[in-house]
């Protein structure tokens, strides 16, 4: 059994179809990367996933549990987390204390969430920014403490929106050393990423998105080859 | 069942007033997206202005609109100017707290000025009616009616029709793009805070034949207004008129078959019922 | 290079030192302001304190949902009306004693709290500011309106308290003096109060809200029983103010403890004036704000304090044209502080600190 099971999941907004008969899982211990042009519905997936939409079809399956329609904060306690695509710090609170929200929703004890916290925030390299307001970061450690955080509450699945973004080649290739080192420890990851080189090093399978609908799905290299997928991208030959 | 019509009537002629004050309120959260806390005090000046220029000059209210209305437009767009529009960064709780702030500051000026004893306005007809269809009118009410029906119609005219207007719908549906195609962002909010007050304002010359005006008689027009605007759709006009309308009705309706000191409890309640159906109104967007 | 940041207002900003010494100064305010009815017993100054010591238990109350969990109620009367009613009627119709009063004030308000809570809690931004409005409204027309249970707008003349006999000791409240204590005890457990949420999980979680509703969500915070448990002690908090004020004014009528310029508005402008969210922003806002206000509504007290001399045309003036000024001065500080300064005193002061501190050190050489 997957650890994720996306099934004929679709999401309609007025007439359009954001996601469309969507189906692909996600098996345990290998990272997926989800790609797709703007506007191909990757985010609104996420959103479906994590509870902040109700698909209108389909049902995703987590563990083997049906998670469509749950709230995001009982999919984050049953082992979901997520960052997001536009970063969202807790602006007045510092970054230590940002990750400490996540998690206080590993642990009850305030202390213990500090420790879990100060560890996080090695594992994405902020220790030394630690007592800083988050409003006040840049847009790269933005990124690692978004990271950071989701990782404190303790997920099995982390779905990672764009992290990439923004991000300059010593940042970006600092969070993909982060990213494998989560998978080599035992972390599944779905990514959502334009940066393709990001994706195909560090994916073990791809599944592309257009208009709402799944393209193709495969390992990198088969998926590089599509031709509808060429075409989406590229243009037609 | 007469007793039903009358006050279904009473309720529509009323609503037609409110739909005003709702219409108001929320052009101003439609352009700048600010929840404007001291809208009724705005109709509160108009009550006394409209009060002033009856006692001093003898003029009666409803030409004294001639007055009123562009009166509170120049006031509102003042607010607007020196106050409002300053806090367009701030927090949106804090920019709700600053219109609050000017409401009590408002309504406790008038207080100085005026002090709080209860003016009346009572003009020959204020206590007259009319029979229509058999149904007894207050004649100052329909006036009221009369006259907001033609400043709504006019206002519509205005946004469907002139540049100013449409320049006000689309600054209320996207700013940003508004701002690329060359429309004076902060003029539009000036004239919709103006366009808002004056609205207010008449509709308080409107009302001032049959309500008692004291400095905190805006709070419960306050209230109303959001009222209104909730049910309708922040932003939307057409929605700020049914729901006056139906503001109207439900308190006249309310009066009568429960208890004429509780009409407004009933609104009130019926509104945060409302609320926690649709969170975004009946005819807001609703949330996943 | 960023702008300058809005200030960081969480629980883990002051250092273990900073935070030690705040509380030995706090402890040793407390122990002052506690030995003052011994020193002074003229009944002015003694009023003041209870005043103010409400105003800090209120805005404190207030603080827990507005300043930390960042929901703006406007409505908060609705409890403060609710505890003044509930204790006042449970004396006056079954002769219970405010002992007892108060915690029936303190349960009737918590229970007011889940419902106006469920309504309320899950609206955001103005929504939510409005429904508070409109439930603190509800309660005052329906207050006013069945009269038969409540008096309605002819109000309670509540009795005086009955002796209250412990083991050892009987305390009889008549005077200034034991209302001075107990009100400065329940200011002293509002601020503890806000002090112990701050720095407990609850707080965390409720400051996540503050800052981004959804991205707390996402990390697995229960939004509605996170809010609604604030909201409970914060209802519990400001009920009991009101039982106290009705224990204390000896009268309450529906539009004094459900009026919202007169305690939903002040609750949230002491806090906003302080510092929302912080633990000292209530005792701040109270101490600069109660002053003028009372000064206002009754100047004769400045020259009871010998502020003002005896027969002074200022009081004359006040009376005559500003008795129903501190209104118009909220009004304006409203508009003022959320221009200028809308992280309150505390906040500018921090500023102040800190450019002060950024000013001596050289710049940094070019990278």
């Amino acid at each position: 059994m997957a650890l994720l099971e996306i099934r004929h999941l679709s999401k309609f907004f007025g007439g359009l179809a954001a996601n469309a008969d969507v189906s692909f899982s996600v098996e345990r211990g290998t990272i997926v990367g989800l790609v797709g042009p703007n506007g191909a519905g990757k985010t609104t997936l996420f959103d479906c996933v994590t509870g902040f939409h109700r698909p209108d079809r389909g049902e995703v399956r987590f563990r083997g549990i049906r998670i469509n329609g749950l709230s995001p904060a009982r999919v984050c306690r049953l082992g979901l987390a997520r960052t997001w695509q536009k970063v969202r710090p807790l602006a007045r609170l510092s970054v230590l204390d940002n990750v400490v929200v996540g998690a206080l929703t590993r642990t009850r004890r305030v202390e213990a969430a500090r420790d879990l916290a100060r560890e996080e925030l090695r594992v994405v390299g902020l220790s030394d920014r630690a007592g800083v307001a988050a409003g006040t970061l840049p847009v790269g450690e933005r990124k690692k403490l978004e990271l950071a955080r989701a990782l404190a509450t303790g997920p099995e699945l982390l779905l990672v929106d764009e992290v990439l973004g923004g991000l300059n080649p010593t940042e970006s290739e600092e969070v993909v050393e982060v990213l494998l080192a989560l998978r080599a420890s035992g972390l599944t990851l779905l990514v959502i990423e334009h940066d393709m080189r990001a994706i195909m090093r560090i994916s073990d399978r791809v599944v592309v998105l257009d208009s709402g609908e799944k393209l193709a799905e495969g390992t990198p290299a088969e998926v590089v080859e599509d031709r509808e997928v060429v075409a989406a991208y590229l243009g037609e030959p | 069942m007469i007793l039903f019509l009358q006050s279904l009537l009473s309720g529509v002629l009323m609503g037609g007033v409110y739909a005003l004050v709702g219409i108001g309120l929320t052009l101003v959260f439609g352009v700048m997206r600010i929840v404007n806390f001291a809208h009724g005090e705005l109709v509160m000046l108009g009550m006394y202005l409209a009060w002033f220029l009856f006692t001093r000059l003898g003029w009666d209210p409803y030409l004294s609109l001639v007055v009123v209305a562009p009166a509170l437009f120049l006031w509102g767009a003042l607010l607007q100017a020196a106050v409002v529009g300053r806090a367009l960064h701030a927090l949106p709780e804090n920019q709700m707290l600053l219109t609050i702030g000017l409401g009590l500051a408002m309504s406790n000026a008038a207080m100085l000025a005026f002090t709080a004893d209860y003016r009346i306005l009572t003009t020959s007809y204020s206590s007259s009616g009319l029979q229509v269809l058999g149904l007894s009118v207050s004649e100052p009410m329909l006036a009221a009616f009369l006259v907001a029906v033609g400043v709504t119609a006019g206002l519509y005219l205005f946004l469907l029709r002139t540049d100013t207007g449409r320049a006000i719908r689309a600054t209320a549906q996207d700013r940003e793009a508004a701002q690329l195609m060359g429309i004076d962002v902060r003029r539009m909010s000036l004239v919709a805070f103006g366009l808002g007050a004056a609205l207010a304002g008449t509709a308080g010359a409107l009302v001032s034949p049959t309500y008692y005006i004291y400095p905190q008689v805006g709070g419960a027009f306050t209230l109303k207004a959001f009222v209104i605007v909730v049910l309708g759709g922040m932003g939307s006009v057409v929605g700020a008129t049914l729901g006056g309308l139906l503001v109207g009705v439900t308190e006249s309706l309310a009066a009568v078959y429960v208890a004429s000191d509780l009409k407004e409890l009933v609104v009130y309640s019926l509104f945060l019922l409302v609320l926690v159906a649709r969170p975004s109104g009946l005819l807001g967007k609703a949330r996943a | 290079m960023l702008a300058p940041p809005p200030l960081p207002a969480s629980a883990s900003a002051p250092r273990a030192g900073a935070r030690a010494a705040g509380t030995w100064l706090a402890a040793a305010a407390v122990a002052l302001l506690a030995l003052f009815p011994v020193l002074v017993a003229r009944p002015y100054p003694l009023h003041m304190g209870v005043v103010l010591f409400l105003a800090v238990l209120e805005a404190a109350a207030w603080n827990l949902v507005g300043g930390i969990a960042g929901q703006y109620s406007v409505g908060h009367a609705v409890y403060f009306g609710a505890g003044a009613y509930a204790a006042v009627m449970l004396l006056e119709r079954l002769g219970i004693a405010p002992w007892w009063g108060i915690w029936a004030a303190a349960l009737c308000a918590v229970l007011l709290g889940l419902v106006v809570g469920t309504i309320t809690l899950r609206l955001r931004g103005p929504y939510f500011v409005l429904a508070s409005i409109a439930a603190a409204e509800v309660a005052r027309l329906a207050v006013l309106h069945f009269r038969a249970f409540t008096h309605g707008a002819q109000g309670f003349v509540v009795a005086e308290p009955p002796v209250l006999r412990l083991p050892g000791l009987s305390l009889t409240f008549d005077g200034k003096r034991p209302f001075y204590y107990l009100t400065l005890a329940l200011a002293v457990l509002a601020v503890a109060v806000n002090r112990a949420v701050l720095r407990s999980r609850l707080g965390y979680q409720l400051l996540a809200v503050r800052e981004d509703q959804d991205a707390a969500h996402s990390l697995g915070i229960r939004l509605s029983l996170v809010k609604n448990q604030a909201l409970a002690i914060s209802a519990a908090l400001t009920g009991v103010a009101g039982a106290v004020f009705a224990g204390y004014s000896r009268f309450i009528d529906p539009d004094t403890v459900f009026s919202l310029t007169d305690v939903s508005v002040p609750m949230v402008l002491y806090c906003l004036a302080g510092g929302a969210g912080t633990v000292e922003g209530p005792v701040v806002g109270a101490l600069l704000l109660v002053p003028v206000s009372e000064a206002l509504r009754n100047p004769r007290g400045l020259v009871s304090l010998g502020l003002l001399p005896a027969g002074s045309g200022v009081v004359g003036f006040v009376e005559r044209h500003l008795s129903q000024a501190h209104q118009l001065v909220y009004g304006l500080l409203l508009v003022l502080i959320v221009l200028f300064a809308p992280e309150g005193v505390a906040g500018l002061l921090r500023r102040l600190l800190r450019r002060s501190r950024a000013r001596p050190r050289p710049a940094p050489p070019p990278a």
